[in-house]
């Protein structure tokens, strides 16, 4: 029996539907429910999972981890508060800031949008050297890129505000525009990885000398995918940045990599549904554990404060996850409705590299 | 402007930094992993003084001694409890698990302790001075300087001439034929951390006889001048590790002095970028090997 | 001394042995020989326990070396010279052999050995100080032999010790082999080089694509003829 095209297109793309239904049926969930707390924690879910989706465009396809990640998110934050704060509020968060910047008044979607470009700008200028290092002279260079990036964040205070709070950025970021970001930002990762520069990345992945063989410039692809991450991070950034309306370099720092990368690794690097499963598993985690210590602080339910249980909590849970199942949840599978098989199975391009990785 | 007492403040930060390096290069030579959890070490050789020296009366040099058995013992448990279950799988996935047991470390000491600096008693030999050829110098510094020298000196003895070193030695070069020869991998690698943590311990008395206070997140200072430290000087060789810390603290201080007020604060920052140009155009590092890090592309 | 078993080993989807089998008895010097590819090295290393095997059996002198490490197999009395030589290069020759004893617990012996070592080797001992990586190919050879000898192992396995050396070293080398057999060692011997081995072999097992295609003395196998037709590929 002869699948029709609709069934083939349809199985290649349902990773997506199946990904994004629950996303949209939590949005709606919540908004119906209209619990501020967890409309807050839904959709900085959201709003994570942006960030986490930028990174396995890049870690998950090329295997390579990038520390910087987060300073990049940094970078689209603090870019695109700048641009959509009123110059009034910029004269009081920011005391000292550049004239220029302060006549700056753009509207929401811009600013976000030039706090990407600023980020994937900055990384093409710097990332290029370290696409070519190995393992620990890479894994060292671009935890450096951190440190800098965060250096700069809390140096320089005519941007920034420094390392104090920059407060008053308007709170723009709602379910709605998280989610429907969110499920853009899941398209693109899915379309990337399965595009012929992420294909090429994954193959460098695979085995690095085959590809070389093949004729893949792997320097290059690692580097305009690398690209594509920082400005995903940069997005995440920005609509972070108008989610939370208050934050320091400090939130883009070694704390915010670790949530990211728990995300990641537990859900599983090899896809997106690692991406959607790890966030949504971590974050429970996390606002589960962190009831439990708010809790046990408020009642005193112990003779002293738990600060850092969360936290302790998570790093367990993620040592233990690479132990047992450093593959993740998703071990590098997707989600995908396959339909009964038939001769136009083995046409499907993109059916089963999922699972052969 | 560069006076004597420059000179030693910058041979003391020099042959700190040259022990911390080695520290982290010890593990990575034998496992190519880089221990991210390594400041943790220092941290929690910082934490036992405070809770030894402020809860006993023990004499400081008893007090010193735990902060370094102290970070020893972590060091080894870390790898007993997580990196050794982690070893056989990827290489990735042992750098992500240095990471979480950092990030681990440092809460249990927020959560067990307080997120707070802890204030820790030090010996009063720690604030004393000396004239030496007409400058005052720091007592501090001079015990850094002979302290670290002295450390240096015995580790070079112990990866010369003991059995212990130069199957380190060998691991480094060798891992599988060292077992072939008898010798336990797990041995070797619990030596190797034990190591590392025994350097971290001993750093740990003198960075924070800097500060005279510990916080959870001290040990990331000390990580990253370790990182910068092994890259100048290169992975690949205990000589380079040395080299490099020396190198890092004469240039952090030249730096500190030649750079414009303005970009002071980016200090850290340039001492980075350095790193980065030179592993652009020298990956090994400064001191060669004979086998450099494979560089892809 | 050494009896294999039906050994299997998988590397992931690919079974690079499908049932070995062979034996080695005390002061025999067999040899295994086979082409490129045809899984003698795994053989080795399956016995050394630096891979692991699928199924079979691996029995020496009683007990069983499945699952064993590698620590564990040369403590039982089994010494592996790897292709390739591995010295460790950056160790010098007299560190090189103290680790090679590292299994020894008396003291005492390693001087009697290094005499020993340096009668067999005498570059060796003009080398002695000098770092392992600045050796040449074939006193690299010797000194991974000589290191391995160290340990005073019961069984010897060597993996192609003459690959990559000029034919004057070779000599060297299979002259050193016939030298230690004749002081009375049990060594099993992995070659390319057939004829040589031939020469010198109390018998051979033939590998070819993982498993054991014929077996015998020199004598048996040059008679049979059907060495070429396996290493020219004419062979199934």
């Amino acid at each position: 029996m002869k699948t029709s095209r609709l069934t083939t297109w349809l199985s290649s793309y349902s990773t997506i539907l199946i990904l994004s239904v629950p996303l949209l049926i939590l949005a709606a969930l919540t908004n119906l429910l209209a619990d501020y707390l967890l409309l807050r924690i839904v959709t900085a879910l959201f709003v994570s999972l942006i960030v986490v989706l930028g990174m396995q465009v890049f870690m998950g396809n090329s295997g390579i981890l990038a520390w910087a990640h987060v300073g990049f998110m940094g970078i689209g934050a603090y870019i695109s508060a700048v641009c959509s704060m009123t110059p009034a509020m910029k004269k009081i968060a920011i005391p000292q800031v550049y004239p220029f910047l302060m006549q700056l008044h753009l509207p929401f979607w811009a600013a976000v949008l030039v706090g990407a470009a600023v980020a994937a700008v900055i990384a093409a200028f710097v990332t290029y050297p370290l696409m070519r290092l190995s393992d620990a002279a890479g894994a060292i260079s671009s935890f450096a890129l951190l440190i800098i990036i965060n250096s700069v964040l809390v140096h320089w205070d005519r941007v920034t505000n420094g390392p104090r709070t920059l407060f008053g950025i308007d709170e723009l970021t709602n379910i709605w525009i998280a989610v429907g970001c969110a499920i853009l930002v899941l398209i693109l990762a899915y379309l990337f990885k399965e595009s012929s520069l992420g294909l090429r990345l994954r193959a460098s992945r695979a085995d690095y000398y085959a590809a070389s063989a093949v004729g893949i410039n792997i320097t290059l692809v690692r580097y305009y995918s690398f690209i594509i991450s920082a400005a995903i991070a940069g997005f995440g950034g920005g609509l972070y940045a108008h989610y939370i309306t208050s934050f320091t370099p400090n939130a883009f720092y070694l704390t915010e990599t670790f949530n990211v990368l728990a995300m990641l690794v537990v859900g599983g690097t090899l896809g997106i549904s690692g991406a959607v499963v790890g966030s949504l598993a971590v974050t429970i985690a996390r606002e589960g554990m962190r009831a439990i210590e708010n809790n046990i602080n408020l009642y005193h339910l112990l003779p002293f404060d738990v600060i850092g249980l969360t936290e302790v909590f998570l790093a367990t849970v993620l040592i233990i996850s690479l132990i047992w199942k450093p593959e993740g949840i998703m071990g590098g599978r997707e989600f995908r409705w396959r339909p009964k098989a038939g001769p136009q199975e083995a046409n499907l391009k993109s059916a089963d590299l999922a699972k052969r990785e | 402007m560069f006076t004597f007492e420059f000179l030693v403040t910058a041979i003391s930060s020099g042959s700190l930094y040259a022990l911390l390096a080695l520290g982290l290069v010890i593990i990575y030579g034998i496992l190519k992993m880089v221990n991210f959890a390594y400041g943790e070490l220092i941290m929690f050789g910082g934490y036992v003084l405070y809770l030894v020296g402020t809860y006993t009366r023990l004499p400081w040099l008893v007090v010193a001694l735990a902060a370094v058995l102290g970070a020893m013992i972590i060091s080894y448990l870390t790898e007993l409890v997580a990196f050794r279950r982690v070893r056989a799988k990827s290489l990735t996935a042992l750098l992500i698990t240095s990471f979480a047991v950092s990030t681990l470390l440092q809460n249990a000491a927020l959560l067990i302790i307080s997120p707070r600096a802890k204030a820790v008693i030090l010996p009063p030999v720690f604030s004393t001075s000396v004239t030496l050829f007409g400058a005052t110098i720091a007592m501090r510094n001079i015990l850094t300087i002979t302290i670290s020298i002295a450390m240096l000196v015995g580790l070079t003895l112990l990866f010369r001439y003991t059995i212990l070193g130069i199957a380190l030695r060998a691991a480094a070069d060798n891992f599988r034929m060292t077992r072939m020869l008898g010798v336990p991998a797990d041995l070797v690698i619990s030596s190797a951390f034990v190591l590392s943590g025994l350097i971290a311990g001993v750093c740990s008395l003198f960075w924070i006889g800097r500060t005279a206070s510990v916080t959870p997140t001290i040990g990331l200072g000390p990580l990253i001048i370790a990182f910068i430290a092994t890259v100048i000087g290169g992975m690949n060789s205990l000589v380079g590790a040395a080299v490099g810390g020396f190198a890092y603290g004469l240039i952090f201080s030249f730096i500190g002095v030649l750079l414009p007020q303005v970009l002071l604060d980016y200090r850290e920052a340039f001492m980075f970028l350095i790193v980065l140009l030179i592993l652009l155009f020298r990956p090994e590092g400064l001191v060669r090997s004979k086998h450099a890090e494979e560089r892809i592309g | 001394m050494l009896r294999v078993d039906n050994l299997q080993v998988h590397y992931g989807a690919i079974a690079a042995l499908r049932g070995v089998s062979l034996h080695v008895e005390k002061g025999e010097l067999v040899a295994l020989i086979g082409v490129n590819g045809a899984g003698k090295t795994t053989t080795l290393s399956a016995i050394a326990g630096t891979v692991k095997a699928l199924g079979g059996s691996i029995v020496f002198q009683g007990q069983s070396l499945i699952g064993k490490s590698p620590e564990a197999v040369l403590r039982l009395g089994i010494a592996v010279v790897p292709e390739g030589r591995d010295i460790f290069p950056s160790l010098t020759v007299e560190e090189n052999l103290r680790l090679g004893a590292f299994s020894r617990h008396d003291r005492s012996e390693y001087r009697n050995d290094l005499k020993e070592t340096f009668e067999l080797f005498p570059i060796l001992q003009e080398r002695f100080h000098q770092l392992g990586g600045t050796l040449s190919g074939g006193e690299q050879q010797q000194l991974a032999i000589a290191r391995s000898l160290m340990a005073h192992p019961t069984l010897l396995m060597l993996d192609e010790p003459s690959l990559g050396l000029a034919p004057t070293l070779v000599s060297q080398i299979f002259g050193l082999i016939v030298t230690l057999r004749s002081r009375g060692a049990t060594i099993l011997l992995v070659e390319q080089n057939v004829q040589r081995t031939l020469e010198i072999a109390d018998r051979v097992y033939l590998l070819n694509t993982g498993q054991i295609e014929l077996q015998g003395t020199p004598a048996q196998l040059k008679a049979e003829g059907s060495i070429k037709d396996v290493y020219l590929g004419k062979a199934k």
